[in-house]
Order: C-alpha cells, then structure tokens, then sequence
C-alpha cells in the first residue's frame, strides 16, 4: 500500500537518525498522513511547480509580504511557504493544549509572585539572581496589580520534537510574541492552492483566534469599565510585524493605532478620532517595554504614548501583555520551568523541559563530566549564544579543556541534552523534490480571566536549509499550514 | 476612526483618482493626436507640452525641444517626479497599508495588484509600445478600485472619508483637463482653419473625460465649446461632470456628519454653498470668463478640502 506509484516523493530520502514526522522507522507512512500522501502522489511534479507559484502569488496579492532594504528600491519578499500541511493528531494535540496552557499559568502566577511578595525565592525554589540580575525585570512594576490579574495575555511557546518521539519546550515567548497572522495566511494560501485535500479531514479553524483574543483581553478590562474600547498599538508601517498588527486588528474590529493616536489626559488614555477624543480601556500592545511610555522609560521613544504608564499604575488602562513580562522569558528562568510549574500549580509538567543539569550539584556535574559528547555546555550568566560548547563537535582536546574549565568553577556552567527536530518532508525549489527539513512548532495561548484559549494550530517553522537547525524566518526559514485533527 | 487614519483614506481616494485621470489623459491626447484634423493638434510639441501642464509643470521654456520619450517616462513610471502615475498608484498603497485595518481585504488586494501592475511594468516596452497597454489598464484598474470602494465596504464614515477624497479629486482632475485644453483650443485656434467653438480639441476633451459618448447621446451634435462645458460643469447626470462630483461630496459629507443645524463654521455648510451656487447657473455665465471660473472652482475645492482637515484630520 505504501509502495503505491508516487511520483513527487519517488526521490524522498529518509535518514534514519532524524525522526520523520510523517514516516514510521520502517518506512512505512503514519496513519494520519496516508491519504495525504496519496492524494499529494496523484500530482505530477510539474502540477506542483505551478501550485508553489500560485501559492506564492496569492501571498504575493494580499501583500503579506516583509521588506528587504538595498541602496536604491525597497523590495518586498514573501515568507517561504510550504504546500505540505503538517498534521497533529488528536491525542498528540491534547497534550500540547493542556501543557501550553499550564506552562501560560504557572508564568502567570510566578510574574505575580515576583512582583509582590517573592515567596518562590524567599523558599528557595528558585535563586533570586534570576530577578536581580534580569534585564527585563521592571522596578516600577513592583506592587502594581494587573487589571483581571494577568500578566501574560498571549503567549507564544516554541515547541520541538526529539527524535525519541516526544514534545519539548525550547522557549516562552511572552513579551509580544509573532506569527500568528501566518498560521491563518497559510490555511488561506493552502485552501486556495488544493481546496481538494480538506474534504478527507476533519480539520480545525484557525480563523477563530481574533474573536477569541477580543473576548479574553475584555476579561481583564480595567474596573469601573463597562463596555471597554480596544485598541491595538503598533510601532507603524514600516515594522516587519505590521501586517500582523493590522490583520488583528480588523480581525477584531478595533482601531489600530499608533503612540501618536493616543493621549493621557488625567491619567486615562484617549485616541484621537474624527468626533474627537474617545477614551481606550485595553490597549493590545506590540511595542516593547523600554518604548511604550517616554517619560517612565526610554526618553527618546518617539513610538509610545507620554503617560501611559501611570495610566495603567492608576489601573485605568490595561496593557496586554503587562510590562516587565519579559523576566519570565529569559533563559534561566526556563531552566526552573518544572519546579515553578510545580510551586504553584502542584502539578507535573505536562509538557517536557530540555533537562538542565546544574554543575554546581555534585551528582548532576559527574554525569556532565562522563557524557560531555552528548551535551551542551552553557555558561549560566553568558547571553547571546557567548561560551557555548556543543559536545559532539568538539575535539578530543577540546573535550579536555571544557572539562577542566567545568571542574574549576562548576557553579558558572550549565549543560543540556543535544536536542534533535523533527523532520519534515518539505518541497525544495532547487531540487523540484521532496526532503527532510526540521521543523518546530508555535502554540499561542491566550489568557483571560478564569478562561483561557490556545489556538487550535500553530505556526510550523521550517529550516529551509538542509541539516540547519535554524527555524527563524530572519535566517531563511519557511512555515508550514498546520492542521490539528478533530478526535 | 482616528483622525489621522481618515486623512490617509481621504488621500488614498484622491491618488486613486488622480492616477486614473493622468491615465486617460495620456492616452487620449497622444493618440488622438496621430491623426488629428489640423497641424498644431498634430504637432508633436504642443501635444506633450499640454500633457506637462495637466500635471502642473506649465513652465518649460517654450524653446526647448521636448523629447517625446522623455515626457511619457516622466508623467507615466519615473519614481523621481512627482506627478508620475507610478508614484501616485504608490501613494495610493501606503495610504491603504496604513488603514489596512479598516478597508476590506478584496479592496486591499486589489490595489496591491494594481501597485504591483504599475510597479513591474518594464519601462522599456512602455516607451516602445505600450502606451496604450499601461493606461488603459490603469483606467482599468482604478475602475475596479471604485467598485471594490463600493461594493466592498461598509458605507460608513470610512466609505464617505474615501469618496470624498475620490469626488474631490475628479471635481480637481476634471476642471485641469477643462483648464488646459481650453487653452489648448486657443493656441489651435487659425491653425487651418480651426475654430474656437467647435475646435477639435473639444472632442479630446470629452474622450479625457470619458464622456463623450454620452455627449453625442444628449446633444445629438458634435461638441462645440458651450455645449461641451455645459456637458462636463453642469450636468448633474454626467458622471464625470463638475456637478456630480459636488453631489457626492454633499451626499458623502452627510454621512460624517448628519446633523442638519445651521452651522456656518462646519464643512458641509460649506459644501452645501459650493454646491447650491453651480446647480443653478447658466453655462453662458460661466462662459463669459472661463478662467475665472476656473479659478473659483479651484479655490473653492482648496477651501473645502483645507475646512475637513481642520474638522476631521486635525491631530
């Protein structure tokens, strides 16, 4: 069955090292992906090439496009788009559902923690380096309840597979995190190239995140407040990220605005329209902390609204996400992900960490020292990707030095497992055939108060490059329609 | 809608407009002039000179030689000048990027489709022998813009904002193609026995307007100078003509602003007396001293589009 004639996959090779998401190790095809993969073998190659074009115009039209800059004319590029769909099956998906949503909470109450009494650090769960030397961790949040108590209304998590099959995390984004208007493009560009292929699926809506997103941020609208104005703030036209801003925008049916729009008056928040000022309420806000308010933080901020900041400390205006969120995503708060999930939630993670092995810890710094091949060695207090060692490529000398280095001040290092991503088949341009790229995943995970929402579907980055473990759209990565299976 | 979204809008409809009307200019004027009925219609010179003055450059010292390919690059696809068609379809679209928002995603595509016609549109073949091709599917194009603005958008502010400036626009467009082919009609005049009255250049002004058709259906004549002002100033069922634009900018101002109290200061007063003044007035007033006529009508579209960005776009 599986040996049926196909052609657009006759040059598909697999490496056995690599998980493929849609082949099982013998090289038999995945259940979820069968028909698929034979109603994708009943076109010709040639058939696929104009599909590829047409999808590309059709991003091309509805002008989703970044810019690229050069001496003389700014071009605009499409997104690499990829015509294969990735499928998540059911039972797969709840488990990603359920663990973005208790990784959202957790943060949730740990950012509430850290701004008011600290008791995860007076405990000791976690160090209270991790707030005191953070660059994102704001002062001048301390003591400042978030209206409807929450810090991070949209949250976007970075998950891979491993080649043992199962889901890591790699990252939280929680600050203004991307993508989303992507997830949506795609199923437009995928439903226009082969509408044919949705009829054998029961396939999730990602069309449904706007009203959603609406119905949330008016959860946590300011008191007092009754039927609240929403307003997106963007930093303008020029920032690769507008076409998000404006397709949520319309998506929901508020204004978007920018810091110029927008006024203070008393400490509330005024947009200025054609019948004059109307007061905003939620302000869903893609502009970052250091820029939204000139006279609490960056001065110079010519992108934010004077005010608005003691605006939203009198509690009149909500910021979606609240500022100073962004402690919760740095790196060494990920490695405390298990025991902050634990602290307040008193639960298990449902959704797995890259182990973290602290050096400092006797036990956990012999098995650095005996598998160093097999990790990656981090300096805890380096940023930037500074000091990393990856084992497997290092020389044998190089092996020595690394370990003397650990030995000699075991507190300055960390090490992880090397992770492995999943593959992909994705068509190639160059070569008019399938192959195997890594891909990840973007969930995105919206918080209310006492609801919550995670979007049925997600952002599928695809590392263009073969054997590049780099998904991020700035490095020539491409994106794949994502489809999660009803049960 | 925010203030300043609107005046983008308002703008976007304008250079919408405006690109169409250079558009047919171009295209009416080079090619009837092929074949036209006297010397100086046909003459290369003052062809290109008459479209330099639509889109406001007058001043090119009468001695100079225009270069025929110069011109055409100029007005329809230099990124450098102004007045170009390529930049107004550009102005167009970043007006649109701005209230992406706010307009319909069909709308949107659309004028990114006709951005990027405009934009891709090699220069060498437009010179060589694509004239016609470009503008034509620029008229085209802008065509199918007005009707995504109709049929696409709720009629709203966001809708009145936009025909405003589109109305605005053609009232201006249309009363410089009147403008400067009545002094095209002066020079020609004695060229061959060519009149004023029924100049030939009456004839291109009508296909400028795109009216002419409809014209030879009213009047059953051939145009002369009072029967085509009279068509494309005061008929208010002319599409094109002054009157209608006017009507649509009252009937546009109304949705903005609905109120029916006597409010000297507001801009739909001052429509409603711009308007009221042309709808009853003879063509042969007007004719006695068309220049100042012109000139009125300009100040007086100035005037209304300087009071909305005092009431509406003033941030």
């Amino acid at each position: 069955m599986d040996n049926i004639e196909n052609q657009i996959f006759s040059s598909y090779e697999r490496n056995p090292i690599l998980y493929d998401e849609i082949y099982k190790k013998k090289g038999q095809i995945k259940k979820v992906y069968k028909k698929l993969f034979e109603l994708y073998g009943k076109h010709s190659i040639q058939d696929y090439v104009n599909l590829n074009a047409k999808a590309k115009s059709s991003f091309f039209n509805q002008g989703i496009t970044f810019q690229v800059y050069n001496d003389k004319d700014t071009q605009e590029k499409i997104f690499p788009f990829d015509l294969f769909p990735r499928i998540i099956a059911p039972d797969e998906w709840e488990i990603i559902e359920k663990g973005a949503i208790q990784r959202s909470k957790a943060l949730n109450l740990f950012l509430w923690d850290i701004y008011h009494d600290k008791n995860i650090i007076r405990e000791g769960i976690v160090p209270m380096e991790l707030i005191s030397t953070s660059e994102n961790y704001l002062d001048q949040m301390v003591g400042i309840d978030p209206p409807g108590g929450i810090y991070n209304h949209i949250s976007g998590t970075d998950i891979i597979k491993h080649n043992d099959g199962k889901y890591y995390v790699l990252e939280d984004n929680i600050r203004c995190p991307s993508g989303v208007s992507y997830v949506i493009c795609n199923r437009t560009a995928l439903k226009r190239a082969l509408f044919g292929v949705f009829n054998h699926y029961k396939t999730y809506s990602v069309t449904n995140y706007a009203e959603n997103l609406l119905d949330l941020l008016e959860t946590t609208k300011p008191k007092g407040v009754d039927v609240p104005v929403s307003v997106v703030i963007t930093p303008g036209m020029f920032n690769s990220a507008f076409y998000e801003h404006s397709y949520l925008a319309k998506t929901m049916g508020v204004e978007l605005v920018e810091g110029r729009d927008l006024f203070v008056e008393n400490d509330f928040v005024y947009m200025k329209t054609i019948k004059g000022p109307i007061k905003v309420d939620i302000i869903y806000r893609r502009i970052d902390d250091q820029f939204i308010d000139p006279l609490e933080f960056k001065p110079d901020s010519t992108l934010g609204v004077p005010g608005l900041f003691a605006a939203y400390k009198k509690g009149n205006v909500t910021l979606a996400n609240a500022p100073g969120t962004g402690v919760a995503d740095d790196k060494a708060v990920y490695t405390y992900m298990p025991q902050i999930i634990k602290y307040y939630l008193n639960e298990e993670p449902i959704l797995n960490n890259v182990h973290t092995y602290h050096c400092s810890r006797p036990d956990e710094l012999k098995y650095v020292l005996e598998h160093i091949h097999e990790l990656v060695i981090k300096p805890v207090d380096e940023a930037g990707g500074y000091g990393i060692s990856i084992g497997n490529r290092l020389t044998k000398a190089e092996i020595e030095t690394v370990k003397k280095q650990i030995t000699e001040s075991p507190r300055k290092y960390v090490a992880q497992p090397i992770m492995s991503l999943s593959v992909h088949p994705t068509y190639i341009d160059e070569s008019e055939s399938f192959e195997q790229r890594h891909v990840d995943l973007r969930t995105f995970t919206i918080l209310g108060k006492d609801k919550e929402f995670v979007l049925k579907g997600g952002l599928t980055r695809v590392a263009l490059q073969k054997g590049n473990l780099i998904v991020n759209s700035s490095q020539g990565g491409g994106s794949k329609d994502t489809w999660v299976l009803k049960g | 809608m925010l203030a300043r979204v609107a005046n983008n809008l308002f703008w976007m409809g304008r250079y919408i407009e405006r690109s169409e009307h250079i558009a047919r200019y171009l295209n009416v004027n080079y090619f009837s002039s092929l074949d036209a009925p006297n010397a100086k219609s046909q003459d290369r010179q003052f062809v290109l000179r008459s479209m330099l003055f639509l889109v406001g450059e007058p001043d090119v010292d009468e001695n100079v030689i225009l270069k025929e390919q110069e011109v055409l690059f100029k007005i329809g696809l230099d990124t450098e000048s102004p007045f170009s068609i390529i930049n107004n379809v550009k102005y167009a679209r970043e007006n649109a990027n701005s209230a992406r928002d706010l307009i319909s995603t069909e709308l949107y595509e659309s004028i990114n489709k006709f951005y990027h016609f405009v934009l891709n549109y090699p220069s060498d073949i437009f010179l060589k022998n694509g004239l016609h091709d470009f503008t034509s599917n620029v008229a085209e194009m802008t065509a199918i813009l007005r009707g995504k603005i109709r049929g696409t958008l709720l009629h709203d502010s966001v809708y009145a904002i936009i025909m405003m400036g589109v109305n605005i626009e053609r009232a201006n467009q249309i009363i410089r193609i009147i403008n400067t082919k009545y002094n095209d009609a002066l020079k020609a005049q004695g060229s061959y026995g060519d009149k004023f009255g029924n100049s030939f250049e009456w004839t291109t002004l009508l296909k400028c307007a795109e009216s002419y058709d409809m014209m030879r259906r009213f009047y059953k004549k051939t145009p002369t100078s009072i029967s085509t002002l009279e068509f494309l100033i005061l008929n208010p069922n002319c599409p094109r003509s002054i009157m209608n634009s006017l009507n649509q900018v009252y009937k546009n101002i109304k949705i903005l602003d609905p109120s029916m109290a006597y409010n000297k200061k507001s801009t739909a007063f001052l429509i409603g007396k711009v308007r009221a003044e042309y709808q009853y007035k003879y063509i042969e007033e007007i004719e006695e001293n068309i220049q100042i006529f012109i000139e009125d009508i300009l100040n007086s579209l100035n005037e209304i589009s300087l009071k909305m960005e005092k009431e509406f776009f003033n941030y």
